[in-house]
């Protein structure tokens, strides 16, 4: 009887040992190289604590969080909005709307572009002299001097969150329309007798039947957000520009461990953000099931 | 049967998970038999001289081409594990301080390969750069990276009222007569720079000091500050098209005019010049010029400055480093080769009793006949060896941020200097900076 539960390990060892070997050790060796002051080549040397001191003073590393949370915050209210009201539409009784499936195409399509494609897309539309988006402005008659789009702090994180929303919001709405269409249609039948309103049958029937799938998009939109880095990296000089309001903390981080060889300190902005993410995850995870069980659900 | 059945599905899932690494080690079991050498680089320059090095040795090369902008990052790793790694490998001006205080080339200054002996046979600091900081020779380079102006001479004539490139050089041998220069392109509708990035080559003026001396020092000279100002006064006074540098308006400025939108007015104008270095003219002028072909010129401006260039040693661990030398030393040091492969491609050289007997017949049909060649050698001898630190690439990036704070006008200068001073801190918390 003994010998039969081997076999399991045997089936779960691959798996484990590519864990191992490529998450937990790096993970583990991420760790120990935050208490040294390791620079990417020779011998790395104990510090101490001083790595998560120095991160707990850093200008840089709070001006790189209060970003990354602008940035991800604009971006994830403009595509969760973008996506609830697709999938309103999409989901009326009344409306009936045909080509659902031609129009998920197309909201998803710019998910499936590389990153770079993207930044180098709007590299050029948003340039300043030359760039498409000035040129049409111009020719209306909005403005009559070109805006340098990317040289500005505020209109440059502006322009990263429109990018990010334009990027995910069809994949948000695959989501939802996922979990409207598993929302059981007699509700919303029974509210259509009842006399209840578009609105009131959304807030009232579908965002709450939505709560998981809500907080399934919002979490894993905050741990991608919160990494965020590739199109900062890409639409300006690499080192947050303008005036260091690009500077994300994955791009913190990388800048300190490959720009500026501090690998020891780049570890301890890795566990810094690391322990953000988990703080945030189990806030909004609490948030939204706390209230669940104090109020039974009632439809 | 079910016992077999679990075995066997078991053992299949480990073949998949090794699969990868044991068709990895087993091709570079076989290579060692197939290549004699491996080589990585970040450019294909390379691959002429290692088909010649082929013929002639009899021997076979594998060339491994990374993008520069992985270079560093992917090289790292296999040097310090040994793993896979090059015998010969490149390196480019941007790393390659810390490169050889890394210790990963050979050093060639000890037996038997002497280079020491060599000193006074390469352009100065480019031999100089190519030592660590004991003074040992880890890198050696077969080609000097000087630069210059290239400009207009149609420009030239109708503004300046000549096109020889020693007079329009003198036109421009201060900041104070590039201004004056610019100030006449301007009022003929030109632009003296695509933008004024164009002229950070010439911030260390007279006094080239390194951006951090021997007591780890940050030192930012009166000419360095000086420069933010040059800077203002060329995007104030408009004297450029706003094209910055890689940009596809700055690549297009070479060939025709090009809009500029500026004060709620859109002008068309054409750029004079470009501030670019040898390789500038192969790589750059010449893949995107097309119809001004031969009515450039080189000259110097108000500095001599180097842009780029790229070293090759001998990995320290490599277990062929006869051969591999024997790479490094046609690549630097072999008369025949060097001679076809300058006359070939251009490429001006550091090895000086190659240079001596060739500088003298080059001329150029893109830049009107002239010899480039001559030009940039008698510039490469100008170039105070020593003031290259690991530290530049990062810190004339943040220096140029703060440039362009100042430019755009969204600091002082007192508030972009005292950024960049903390920012310098930040990155490199070892370097001593000036509190104000």
């Amino acid at each position: 009887m003994k010998n039969l539960n081997r076999y399991g390990y045997f089936f779960i060892a691959p798996f484990w040992l590519v864990f191992l070997v490529f998450s937990i050790y790096p993970v583990a060796l991420t760790f120990y190289y935050s208490f040294t002051n390791y620079t990417g080549s020779g011998e790395a040397q104990l510090v101490g604590l001083a790595n998560y001191k120095r991160l707990l003073t850093d200008t840089y590393f709070v001006e790189a969080f209060f970003n990354t949370w602008k940035i991800w915050g604009v971006n994830f209210a403009l595509q969760m909005g973008l996506a609830l009201i697709l999938a309103m539409i999409f989901s009326d009784m009344r409306v009936k709307l045909k080509g659902i499936a031609f129009f998920r195409a197309i909201f998803y399509l710019p998910n499936l572009i590389t990153i770079s494609s993207v930044a180098l897309l709007f590299g050029i539309l948003l340039d300043w002299q030359h760039g498409s988006l000035n040129m049409m402005l111009m020719k209306v008659g909005i403005i009559s001097d070109p805006i340098n789009w990317l040289n500005e702090p505020t209109s440059a994180q502006l322009s990263i969150s429109l990018i990010l929303t334009w990027m995910w919001f069809g994949h948000s709405f695959i989501v939802v329309m996922a979990g409207v269409s598993g929302i059981s249609k007699d509700y919303y039948e029974a509210a259509l007798i009842d006399g209840a309103n578009r609105w009131q049958t959304f807030s009232k029937i579908t965002i709450p039947l939505l709560k998981p799938i809500l907080l399934y998009i919002m979490i894993t939109s905050l741990i991608g957000g919160l990494q965020l880095f590739d199109l900062p990296m890409l639409l300006t000089d690499g080192i947050g520009s303008p005036d260091g309001s690009l500077n994300t903390m994955v791009l913190y981080l990388y800048n300190q461990a490959f720009k500026y060889n501090n690998y020891g300190y780049a570890a301890a902005v890795a566990y810094g953000l690391f322990v953000i993410t988990l703080i945030f995850s189990a806030f909004i995870f609490k948030g939204m099931y706390g209230k669940e069980r104090k109020q039974p659900r009632q439809v | 049967m079910k016992r077999k059945l679990s075995i066997f599905l078991v053992s299949i899932l480990l073949v998949g998970l090794f699969a990868g690494c044991s068709s990895d080690s087993k091709t570079s079991g076989n290579g060692k038999k197939d290549v004699d050498l491996r080589i990585w680089s970040f450019t294909d320059e390379l691959k002429k001289p290692i088909k010649t090095f082929e013929e002639k040795n009899g021997v076979k090369v594998e060339l491994t081409i990374v993008p520069i902008a992985d270079y560093p990052t992917k090289l790292k790793p296999v040097l310090e594990s040994g793993v896979g790694a090059p015998d010969v490998f490149t390196g480019e001006i941007a790393f390659l301080k810390q490169w050889v205080d890394a210790g990963y080339w050979e050093n060639l200054s000890e037996k038997p390969y002497n280079a020491d002996k060599l000193s006074d046979k390469y352009v100065p600091y480019v031999f100089d750069l190519g030592k660590d900081k004991d003074g040992d020779v880890r890198a050696l380079s077969w080609q000097t990276t000087p630069g210059g102006i290239y400009y207009k001479r149609s420009i030239a004539k109708e503004v300046l009222g000549t096109d020889d490139p020693t007079q329009v050089g003198e036109m421009m041998s201060s900041m104070d007569k590039v201004f004056e220069v610019a100030e006449k392109m301007k009022s003929k509708g030109y632009s003296m720079f695509p933008d004024e990035g164009a002229i950070r080559w010439f911030t260390q003026g007279d006094n080239p000091q390194p951006w951090v001396n021997d007591k780890n020092e940050l030192q930012l000279t009166e000419e360095k500050m000086e420069y933010m100002d040059y800077s203002k006064k060329l995007r104030d006074n408009q004297y450029t098209a706003l094209a910055p540098e890689w940009s596809p308006s700055w690549f297009e400025g070479m060939d025709k005019p090009i809009k500029v939108k500026e004060g709620g007015k859109e002008k068309e104008t054409q750029v004079f010049s470009y501030v670019l270095p040898t390789w500038g003219l192969h790589s750059v002028l010449k893949t995107n010029v097309k119809e001004s072909v031969g009515d450039w010129a080189v000259t110097s401006g108000p500095s001599p400055y180097f842009w780029g260039g790229t070293w090759l040693g001998v990995y320290n661990k490599s277990d062929n480093k006869e051969l591999a030398y024997k790479f490094v030393k046609m690549m630097t040091q072999d008369d025949e080769f060097l001679t076809s492969w300058s006359k070939e491609t251009g490429d001006v050289l550091s090895y000086l009793p190659v240079t001596e007997t060739i500088k003298d017949d080059f001329s150029d049909k893109f830049l009107g006949g002239q010899n480039n060649y001559q030009f940039f050698l008698d510039q490469s001898t100008k170039i105070t060896p020593g003031i290259v630190t690991k530290y530049d690439q990062q810190l004339d990036t943040l220096y140029g941020n703060a440039v362009q704070q100042y430019v755009t006008g969204k600091k002082s200068k007192k508030e972009a200097i005292k950024e960049f001073y903390q920012k310098a801190q930040n990155a490199y918390p070892d370097i001593k900076v000036p509190k104000k």
